[in-house]
């Protein structure tokens, strides 16, 4: 039970950042910047309810600081034409710099306890189900088919009449809700915000999304997995494995090197959306 | 529903000679300082299929996006249906009943058929598979198709994913359809089974405007005529009232000479090969036991119908394909072992078959493209540098040989349309003495001058002493310009007898593997 609970937290937010990511590069938008919408949803989250004393307007908050943050992403990789790389990377960077003032400058110090929180439950049944609802809108809806055509070609998509523009910042603000979830997740969990305590996830959960071919089931599986070995490596700890002292940061890189070697070899052809970070 | 727009249609009908179903007036349409369309006017009777000709550049594909809305005009107002209109985007041409079919086709080749199929008309937010699928199955019964639905779209053959172009317009309950250059991939039997389909529906009552370069189309399935050149409308005919040469004429405003296949003295074997078996995607072997001797100062037309291993047969003498057995010689030396580089170098050429994938990097300047491939060859070689000057004076060179229109050497490829990215490509491959040209169909997306043009060059080239292969699905297009025609059919090669080496219903036979003698 205790293992459940512990592997349900780690994963959790995985799995919502990573159906965030599948929304963005599923209508073409390339997005290494899940870790820095996350993180700003964390910090605004923790701030926000501290002052009002009122985790719903908390969270609210911290879903609205990360949709405007990827809303940013769309606007400077759609209106601006700026690489989709370098838009993700200077997010993250503000993300990273603007959550350590805003921590700094509102944090009451001497304030002791937790910040007001609303039950992880809430969070953990949305991170699992998400990936079904999402596969259904995929397969089953008219938003889902478009979503699909405009991250193969947005062009043809245009001629037939769709609007990719509409569709991709529709589809980035969903990646900023996911993501806004994911952080309010973390920092709901931690109790309260430490700089950078996203510690990489979203990147991970970016890993899980390419391990598992930007369809929302194996995406959801490959968190599963590296939730699995989150768990497992709090378990073993301090402990010998193989008779040797795995050190912790060889559990770290363990999601990126399994992504590494399934995209060397194993998976064969890359399955990424045809149109994925052109225009 | 089916109800209602029968009536809707006999409605039109009564004031059908009074009103065309599309009318465009004075439309001007300038893209930056160049003007690509100047005061034209198009009328178009409903229930018909009208024909839209002219050159490369003279305005027809963009004055089909005027009216598909995917370019709004400048200047000038569009009627359909008697009733004034202005589309600011493709979605308003869409919801008044106007499709198109591009040249490059719609289709996403990630989704299925059937997403392909309703893609931006869905019928509701919510996709019920199977009521979809119903329908979409009635309508492609209709047409005599048949689709496997759930299948993607990438396994379609070009007339599959042509078959599925038209329907989609059907689906989107089109009355006036553009098609632009549908049969470009289309081999002469699937070009034929499309117009006995466009032709149905038009006697159905909807309005089909034919953008085409092939003029016998226009003459056997059109019954009006616009000719376009420059940006301007030079004619509009009844069908039934002009010629072959008439039409031509107007096109590129001069009379058309007849080209001169001439007579010559086949020389040295230039092109070899013994048994040679090409390995085809699947696995299985394309291309079979193959035997092609090419002489110098020949042109040799390769005909045969899309995918019977004309692809495999190219890859395997370029030097990228997989050969599984055989041999190939060039000039009397077995090439077989040699990469592509060293293939270049003794003189083989490529116009390969997809100019955006194979034959440029859209990327890269017209001056970059000018020497690509041919980088290592003559005065472009400066030790392990291209030589920046001679590099120019080539691409300058390359340029000019079809008058390639380009707004400088410095700009990317991609800024140039695809006609001129084909003439750029096909002029490429006469540098540098070439011994052996390779063209997959080099003409593609190319108008008549720029056609004969082509032509007319690699013939030159051979009887400089070069030879060329040059493959086609337009066999009418081979029977113009070859010396010879030799037949590809499920990997081998078949020739034509002597007496009907050049008789069109002979080799068509041999295409499709009905047995000369047989059938006739």
């Amino acid at each position: 039970m205790e293992l459940i609970f512990i592997l349900s937290t780690l994963t959790g937010p995985l799995l919502l950042a990573a159906m965030g990511g599948l929304t963005s590069e599923r209508s073409g938008i390339m997005n290494i910047a899940l870790e820095g919408f996350m993180l700003t949803s964390a910090c605004v989250v923790a701030v926000v309810s501290v002052a009002t004393g009122n985790p719903v307007v908390g969270v609210l908050a911290g879903l609205a600081a990360a949709i405007v943050m990827a809303l940013l992403h769309a606007l400077l990789t759609q209106a601006y034409r700026i690489d989709h790389i370098i838009s993700g990377m200077a997010i993250n960077l503000v993300a990273l710099g603007g959550t350590n003032f805003l921590d700094k400058r509102f944090t009451d110090l001497s304030r002791q306890g937790e910040i007001p929180q609303i039950p992880m439950l809430v969070f953990d049944v949305l991170a699992f189900g998400l990936p079904v609802l999402l596969w259904l809108y995929l397969k089953r809806t008219r938003g889902g088919l478009r979503l699909l055509a405009v991250g193969n070609d947005p062009d043809k998509a245009r001629q037939m009449g769709v609007d990719p523009i509409r569709v991709r910042y529709a589809a980035l603000a969903a990646t900023g809700l996911l993501c806004g979830l994911s952080g309010a997740m973390i920092v709901t969990n931690a109790g309260r915000f430490t700089d950078g305590m996203t510690a990489g996830r979203g990147f991970i959960a970016l890993a899980a999304l390419i391990l598992g071919g930007w369809k929302p089931i194996p995406t959801a599986v490959a968190c599963l997995g590296f939730g699995a070995l989150y768990t497992l490596q709090l378990q073993l700890q301090g402990s010998q494995l193989f008779g040797a002292n795995l050190p912790s940061q060889f559990w770290n890189a363990l999601p990126y090197l399994v992504t590494v070697i399934a995209m060397a070899g194993f998976l064969g052809k890359s399955r990424a959306p045809a149109g994925l970070g052109k225009e | 529903m089916g109800h209602c727009c029968a009536l809707r249609a006999a409605g039109r009908k009564g004031v059908r000679r009074l009103t065309p179903h599309v009318r465009l007036r004075g439309i001007d349409k300038r893209f930056g300082s160049v003007v690509a369309l100047e005061a034209v006017s198009l009328e178009v009777e409903k229930g018909t299929i009208h024909a839209i000709v002219g050159e490369n550049g003279a305005g027809k594909t963009t004055l089909m996006k005027v009216l598909y809305g995917s370019h709004p005009p400048d200047d000038g107002t569009i009627e359909v249906g008697g009733e004034a209109v202005a589309f600011r985007d493709s979605a308003d041409a869409i919801r008044h009943r106007i499709g198109m079919v591009s040249q490059h086709y719609s289709i996403i080749p990630e989704l299925t058929c059937l997403q392909n199929l309703i893609l931006g008309a869905e019928p509701a937010a919510f996709l019920d598979e199977q009521a979809i699928e119903a329908r979409a199955q009635m309508l492609a019964a209709k047409m005599g198709f048949s689709f496997a639905w759930s299948e993607p779209a990438a396994n379609l053959s070009p007339a599959g994913a042509q078959k599925l172009e038209i329907l989609k317009l059907l689906w989107r309950e089109a009355d006036v359809m553009i098609l632009d250059e549908p049969t470009a991939m289309l081999s002469p039997a699937d070009a034929e089974a499309l117009f006995e389909s466009l032709t149905a529906l038009a006697d159905q009552g909807r309005t089909i405007l034919l953008v085409t370069h092939r003029l016998p189309e226009v003459l056997r399935f059109c019954k009006r005529a616009d000719v376009l050149r420059g940006g301007k409308n030079v004619a509009t005919t009844e069908v039934a009232e002009t010629s072959a040469g008439q039409l031509a004429e107007w096109i590129v405003g001069h009379a058309m000479s007849e080209p001169v296949v001439g007579s010559f003295e086949p020389g040295e074997a230039v092109l070899e090969t013994r048994g040679l078996t090409v390995r085809g995607d699947r696995g299985d072997e394309a291309v079979r036991g193959v035997d092609v001797l090419i002489r110098s100062g020949e042109v040799v037309g390769l005909a045969g119908v899309d995918g019977n291993g004309q692809r495999e047969l190219y890859d395997a003498l370029v030097g990228v394909g997989e050969v599984l057995a055989g041999d190939v010689f060039m000039e009397g030396a077995d090439i077989g072992r040699l990469n592509p580089g060293e293939r270049i170098a003794r003189g083989l050429r490529l116009i390969p078959e997809d100019r955006h994938t194979q034959g440029v990097i859209e990327d890269w300047s017209l001056e970059a493209n000018a020497a690509l491939g041919l980088h290592r060859l003559g005065d472009l070689r400066r030790g392990q540098w291209v030589h920046a000057p001679a590099r120019r004076r080539l691409a300058e060179r390359i340029a000019e040989r079809f008058r390639t229109k380009h707004g400088g050497l410095h700009q990317p490829m991609r800024s140039l349309s695809g006609g001129n990215q084909q003439r750029f490509v096909a002029a490429r491959s006469l540098e540098f003495a070439p011994r052996l040209m390779l063209a997959f169909q080099p003409t593609r997306g190319l108008d008549i001058d720029g056609t004969q043009a082509v032509y007319e060059a690699i013939r030159n080239r051979c009887r400089e002493g070069a030879a060329a292969l040059v493959a086609s699905f337009d066999l009418d297009e081979l029977l113009e310009h070859c010396d010879r025609i030799v037949v590809i059919r499920g990997g081998r090669i078949y020739e034509p007898p002597a007496p009907q080496a050049r008789d069109r219903n002979a080799i068509g036979r041999l295409m499709v593997g009905a047995e000369a003698g047989l059938s006739a």
